[in-house]
């Protein structure tokens, strides 16, 4: 068996936003037992990533070190957009646009502190994602 | 078919395709004329030109400061040439950024003005249809225009182009500098795209009011054309057009100086007025004010306007012009009732355009009066 759902999204610039309730609940009700989950987003200046829920201020580290690895410089050589956008392909290359999770005794299996967040790189933007879920049998 | 056409009027009829045909033309270029560096090494803006092309670039001035928060001005192609002050060339490295635009692009004093720029440090960029033109040749970078030949009439198909190809750039030069998204800036773009379709919708009502109009001051020998921000360049085209077209005497004027200059003028209801008004334009509610001191004047009047709750009189005729989400963009074709009511003077007083360049006007035969002057760099 397999199912796959949209999800829609409206963010703000280089936004970190959670996608871990909306994902868990779709999983749970699936009905699958066992399985995998595939997170997807088709965009090229965004990202999937898990990290730490607990503190807010984690997401602002998150971004501030992503922008202090690859800097909105001028010199790149991708002209056609804008810096931002340039910038936004290498961090969104760099931390991938998908994530394999897998389901098991009907949930989401997730470390206690771990959460599912959809990284901003350029933003105010519409974004979307996709989650497909396959059942072992 | 209208018994009054002309080619003005065949001009204006085929702006809504050329605004969808240029856009495509233009939006890529317009990505790639100028790179990132050089977009974020701007300090300051000039803009110039002749004629329709220095009316391009009033039109735009504001979008320019709005959508790239760059100061921005209008400089004159003379003014430029013998006047501007050197300490204000070069005072930082290629700046400032002299967009000079001339479709013909070879208007002698423009290429008089991108050379002294160049001399003294600025970076210039040339918008013109000519590769092989003074302008193009002189320039640190060209946005190459490409223009469909059609049949000859005063500049409005080549004006709508400028219009573009400046709110192009401005838009880009914004863009790029992070002023606003790429999605925002793709809106403001297709809002351009989108007053072609308005404006196709409304030229068969707009035509049919204008051509009341002309019929009705065709006698007249003195125009005004009155407008303030966004709509001070509609109004500069507008009078430009019966000069060209009508060889009648026309004035343009900011909304606010007419009331201390033109109001004056005796034989008040002798004098085609037309004012140009927007809802959005941050004059509005001196353009009321000044349309009321008009109708007192019992001048005849007509109100290019994006507003829709005008009344026609036997004074006033309200003409409406599309009503775009940005006002920025609005002077890209809020001209067109004004080059419609230039074609019907034309021809209902049976001129010819620039008075054919014959007899005493001969000097001006192919352009040659402003293409040969002397150049002068100091």
């Amino acid at each position: 068996m397999a199912l796959l759902k949209n999800f829609k999204l409206k963010t703000i610039h280089n936004d970190v936003v959670s996608l871990t309730d909306d994902i868990k609940k779709y999983v749970e009700e699936s009905g699958v037992k066992e399985g995998m989950c595939i997170i997807y987003t088709p965009h090229t200046t965004a990202a999937l990533t898990i990290t730490s829920f607990w503190d807010p201020n984690g997401f602002l580290d998150l971004q501030d070190d992503i922008c202090r690895l690859i800097p909105t410089r001028i010199d790149f050589k991708h002209q056609h957009d804008t810096p931002q956008d340039a910038a936004g392909h290498i961090k969104s290359s760099l931390i991938g646009v998908s994530l394999p999770l897998i389901i098991h005794d009907g949930k989401l299996l997730v470390g206690h502190s771990q959460g599912i967040y959809f990284l901003e790189f350029d933003g105010p933007r519409n974004r979307e994602y996709f989650v497909k879920i396959l059942a072992d049998s | 078919m209208n018994n009054m056409d002309n080619a003005l009027r065949r001009q204006v009829y085929s702006l809504p395709d050329l605004i969808a045909q240029q856009y495509e033309d233009l939006e890529p270029k317009t990505r790639k004329v100028l790179s990132t560096p050089e977009i974020f090494s701007i300090q300051r803006i000039v803009l110039t030109g002749c004629g329709d092309s220095y009316a391009a670039a009033m039109a735009t001035k504001h979008a320019f400061e709005m959508l790239t928060n760059i100061p921005t001005e209008v400089v004159t192609a003379l003014e430029l040439s013998r006047l501007y002050q050197k300490k204000q060339i070069g005072f930082a490295p290629h700046n400032p950024l002299v967009i000079a635009v001339s479709n013909s692009g070879g208007v002698a004093r423009i290429g008089e003005a991108v050379e002294r720029m160049n001399t003294y440090g600025a970076f210039t960029l040339g918008i013109t249809g000519n590769p092989d033109g003074v302008l193009a040749q002189k320039s640190s970078r060209v946005l190459p225009l490409n223009i469909p030949s059609f049949e000859s009439a005063p500049g409005t198909r080549s004006y709508l182009v400028s219009v573009m190809a400046l709110l192009l750039m401005a838009i880009r030069i914004g863009e790029v500098r992070g002023v606003r998204t790429m999605d925002a800036s793709m809106d403001m773009r297709f809002d351009m795209l989108e007053q072609g379709k308005q404006l196709a919708a409304m030229l068969p009502a707009m035509d049919e009011k204008v051509a009341a109009v002309a019929t009705k001051w065709k006698d007249f020998d003195a125009f005004d054309y009155v407008g303030g921000g966004f709509d001070y360049a509609t109004a500069f085209y507008g009078h430009a057009k019966i000069m060209e077209a009508v060889g009648k005497y026309a004035m343009h004027i900011n909304t606010e100086e007419w009331l201390h200059l033109n109001f004056f003028m005796r034989k008040s209801t002798e004098i085609g007025t037309v004012l140009v008004a927007n809802s959005t334009n941050p004059c509005d509610s001196r353009s009321q004010e000044v349309e009321g001191y008009m109708q007192t004047l019992g001048r005849p009047l007509m109100v290019v306007t994006d507003k829709t709750d005008g009344v026609d009189t036997e004074q006033t005729t309200y003409c409406t012009v599309p009503a775009t989400r940005y006002p920025i963009t609005m002077p890209l074709t809020h001209f067109a009732p004004l080059a419609l009511l230039a074609g019907y003077l034309q021809v209902l007083v049976g001129e010819e355009d620039g008075r054919g360049c014959k007899d005493q006007w001969s000097f001006a035969q192919g352009g040659k009066a402003v293409k040969e002057s002397k150049i002068v760099i100091d």
